[in-house]
């Protein structure tokens, strides 16, 4: 396999691969290398911060807690969600298990939640990793059960006297069929279908007979005395749920520019038992991934920008705050989706202030660059907190690994480096440019190259 | 590897080669018909207590729910028989009685939703509570309108959803020298050196180096329009004052930019709320009289109209933390020289026929407002910036 097709695949299916492995793959067909990526994502290796204190803290409560105790909670979970921002950025910048966390890292984008209580934050977040190459079937159901989906999408307050139909709305629009594909009347049969379905304050999954609608519903042209996981075997067994996912994979993994046959042909297989690692198979093995005009096209993430440098140049942020500092800038907040449709993604991470916060990023990461940009605040913060926001030029406290560069890259040739940073498939005009940047030496290079606009594509 | 180093080899520096044509693009680029009516948009972020800002001192409801926050009758700005201003807003209180505010009761949406994110994004976007738009209203005004980045200005150092159109974003600064200065780093210099009609194909490629020459061109022409103006009247010296002064040295130098938008944060006032909204309210009335009195003297206050909002207001109960809790429908402020219904719009809510939460009920819808604005004030069609069909109200 090429060596482009390979830096290729693995920014897309993972987040990026050093010289050495990529050469160690090249002797191996298309079939081996992708074989090889799905192999080392077969164990599923859960990201936990330590929670015992928070845990202890919720073990003996029914749901009521004094104040105190509430503000204790919330004090702790913010700081453990910062610690597990930190860590999941690391875990996708350090993993070999790199497929498993590239599905985790779309599908939080796609069961999009929003929760402060960082046990259930964290069970929901595993809950994805569980079922990220899984059976959609199983998957949905699952994601359904977790208090943090349960709370975002007030399924909490679903009961048969008083039916919200939040998630059984988002279930079909966002999650499952895609808008227009159901009617009014669908939502609130699957809504009373839905009610009951609970979570205790310890975050597990409590089904409440008491406000269970058991009586008859008609949900898709169907009759019965469905529950939820009845209405999701319905909503699996319309084509149009295999199509609207193999769609989104596409999108994300492939191009926002959607060709129907490739996706109808990722839906056939998709169709046949929603396994999700056999439709990722076939889009990493088919001919059309590695199409010129798909491989260097499609616009970094803002995660994709930090693990990607990281996978080149390790780093570290000393402090977490800096890293949630540097993710606001570039618009993306890992634990923050901006609404339950997740970030749009593509050309909407582009405006004028990310553009050129995503030019200086690299020299202040890796190069002690200065920045001078403020972040909004948070909507809980005081008049004080807002007083002081002040533009003032700031170092970020970051260690940079440039042994572990210079180690891999001591035989490497400028034209090896330029593939390992920006890939292999260069318009004619960037290479000219690549070839005017001074290269005296391989850092200042390597920092040139993640410096300009086309590092800004995968 | 030192950065010094990076930037002197790289910065090898033929900025000349992009400058000139910079002012010449903004000037083709802007449509003639535009005329020179201004829009200041400034958010209370965290959700101001309208209750407590525009108090109905005459309804025993506000008085019970409210046993140790309510504001007292003798400490307030009085206006009518109804409400009475906090009395920190005595210099906003002038405005009013001069004739250049507009009150706004009970504005909201159906089906209110309770969470900061989602209902700034809501009123950001301009939806409806149970629709995403992945675009803000003030976006798709420079799609349709505009079609130019320097069209609506955010001062800060990040840009909202309001911003995002489709096609064009609007730019955030709160300084200008500042964002100039990033354009003149090494490494953009360097960008746009290479990018003369390069790469501005329909790849994505050339989409990031066309946003790349939109921000050089934008950050400069911004700077060069404003950098000799300097606004000599006397502001409060904290960050929404300057914010503030910013947008009157950005109206008053004669840049073109129609929009701008700014906030105002730590109105989330779950606790102590007393003294917390006091120095917020007033904060916000020194500053917004600072920057009204700034405007009236360079002759542009009669084409500037600034609305205030807040993502939601406050449960009508207080708290047991003597603060209050995220409620629903709020008081909105239009303030201007020409407003066709200056005062109270409509009147307070009554506080008995509240919603399930015991929260305010809408009673004008904020797309109302946005439609009015951008009919009567903007003078452009709606249909492709707000979605759904609202009947504007007599406000200017």
């Amino acid at each position: 396999m090429e060596l482009e097709k390979i830096f290729h695949l693995y920014k897309r299916a993972g987040f990026g691969t050093t010289l050495t492995n990529a050469e160690k793959a090249a002797s191996k067909t298309k079939k081996q290398v992708v074989d090889d990526l799905f192999q080392s994502s077969t164990k599923i290796t859960p990201l936990n911060v330590p929670i015992n204190e928070i845990k202890a803290l919720l073990k003996n409560n029914s749901g009521k807690v004094s104040k105190d105790t509430r503000m204790q909670l919330q004090k702790l979970s913010r700081k453990k969600l910062l610690d597990f921002n930190k860590k999941w950025i690391y875990r996708m910048g350090t993993t070999n298990e790199q497929l498993r966390e590239r599905m985790t890292l779309f599908w939080s984008n796609h069961f999009v939640v929003r929760d402060r209580n960082i046990v259930y934050f964290q069970s929901f977040n595993n809950t994805l990793r569980q079922h990220a190459l899984g059976n959609f079937r199983d998957f949905v159901i699952a994601v359904a059960k977790e208090a943090a989906m349960l709370n975002y999408l007030n399924n909490q307050q679903n009961r048969k006297k008083k039916p919200n139909e939040n998630f059984a709305r988002e279930l079909m629009e966002l999650f499952t069929l895609g808008e227009g594909q159901y009617t009014e009347k669908d939502i609130k049969e699957a809504a009373r279908a839905f009610t009951g379905w609970r979570h205790n304050f310890k975050g597990d999954f409590a089904f409440r007979e008491k406000i269970h609608d058991f009586e008859s519903k008609t949900f898709m042209g169907k009759t019965g005395n469905f529950d939820g996981e009845d209405i999701v075997d319905i909503i699996l067994g319309q084509p149009q749920c295999a199509y609207f996912i193999s769609k989104k994979i596409y999108a994300y993994f492939v191009s926002q520019e959607v060709n129907e046959d490739h996706v109808q042909e990722m839906a056939n297989i998709f169709r046949l038992n929603y396994n999700i690692a056999k439709v990722m198979h076939h889009v990493f093995t088919s001919k059309w991934f590695y199409d010129k005009s798909i491989i260097g096209n499609k616009i970094k993430s803002p995660t994709d920008m930090l693990v990607g440098m990281m996978r080149i140049v390790p780093y570290k942020f000393k402090k977490n705050k800096e890293l949630v500092y540097v993710q606001k800038l570039l618009g993306q907040e890992l634990l923050n989706p901006p609404n339950v449709a997740g970030w749009p993604g593509g050309r909407k991470w582009i405006d004028s202030n990310t553009m050129m916060v995503r030019l200086k990023l690299p020299s202040v990461l890796l190069s002690d660059g200065i920045i001078s940009f403020d972040v909004k605040g948070e909507f809980e913060d005081s008049l004080t907190e807002f007083n002081k926001k002040k533009n003032v030029g700031r170092k970020l406290d970051v260690e940079s690994d440039w042994n572990f560069f210079e180690n891999e890259h001591k035989k490497s040739s400028q034209a090896e480096l330029k593939t390992v940073v920006l890939g292999g498939n260069l318009q004619e005009e960037a290479k000219s440019f690549m070839d005017s940047l001074e290269k005296e030496s391989k850092t200042e290079y390597c920092i040139q190259l993640m410096s300009i606009p086309e590092f800004q594509l995968c | 590897m030192k950065r010094r180093t990076f930037i002197k080899r790289s910065g090898l520096a033929s900025s000349v080669l992009f400058v000139p044509n910079f002012l010449k693009a903004h000037n083709e680029l802007w449509p003639a018909n535009l005329g020179n009516k201004k829009l200041v948009i400034i958010q209370l972020s965290g959700g101001n207590d309208g209750l407590n800002t525009i108090v109905p001192y005459t309804n025993d409801v506000y008085y019970k729910n409210r046993v140790s926050i309510a504001q007292k009758k003798q400490d307030l700005l009085l206006v009518d028989g109804e409400v009475g201003f906090h009395s920190a807003l005595s210099n906003f209180k002038n405005l009013f009685d001069d004739g250049y505010v507009t009150i706004m009761n009970n504005v909201g949406y159906p089906n209110p939703v309770r969470s900061h994110f989602r209902s700034t994004d809501i009123w950001q976007t301009a939806s409806a509570s149970n629709e995403i738009l992945k675009t803000g209203w003030v976006g798709r005004y420079l799609d349709d309108v505009v079609k130019d980045p320097v069209g609506a200005i955010e001062v800060d150092d990040m840009l909202s959803t309001m911003m995002k159109g489709e096609k064009v974003n609007g730019i955030a600064t709160k300084n200008a020298r500042l964002l100039y200065n990033t354009t003149k780093e090494p490494y953009f210099t360097k960008v746009l050196e290479n990018s003369k009609d390069k790469h501005l194909s329909e790849h994505n490629l050339g989409y990031l180096y066309k946003t790349a020459i939109d921000a050089k061109s934008s950050a400069s022409y911004i700077f060069e329009k404003t950098k000799v103006y300097k606004s000599s009247w006397e502001y409060p010296k904290n960050a929404f004052g300057k914010q503030l002064k910013t947008v009157s040295e950005f109206i008053n130098s004669g840049l073109k930019t129609q929009i701008y938008y700014t906030s105002l944060g730590g109105f989330d006032t779950h606790a102590n709320q007393i003294n917390a909204q006091k120095r917020l309210l007033n904060t916000y009335s020194n500053a917004i009289a600072a920057f009204v009195n700034d405007l009236k003297n360079a002759g542009t206050f009669k084409d500037t109209i600034i609305l205030t909002f807040s993502e939601f207001g406050r449960r009508v109960k207080q708290n047991a933390a003597n603060g209050t809790d995220h409620g629903a429908a709020n008081a909105v402020f239009l303030m201007g020289e020409n407003l066709k219904n200056p005062g109270m719009f409509n009147a307070p809510s009554s506080l008995l026929d509240l919603d399930g939460n015991g929260d305010i009920k809408y009673e004008i819808d904020f797309r109302q407002v946005y439609t009015s604005l951008l009919k009567k004030w903007l003078r452009t069609d709606t249909e492709a910036i707000i979605s759904g069909t609202f009947e504007p109200l007599d406000l200017v």
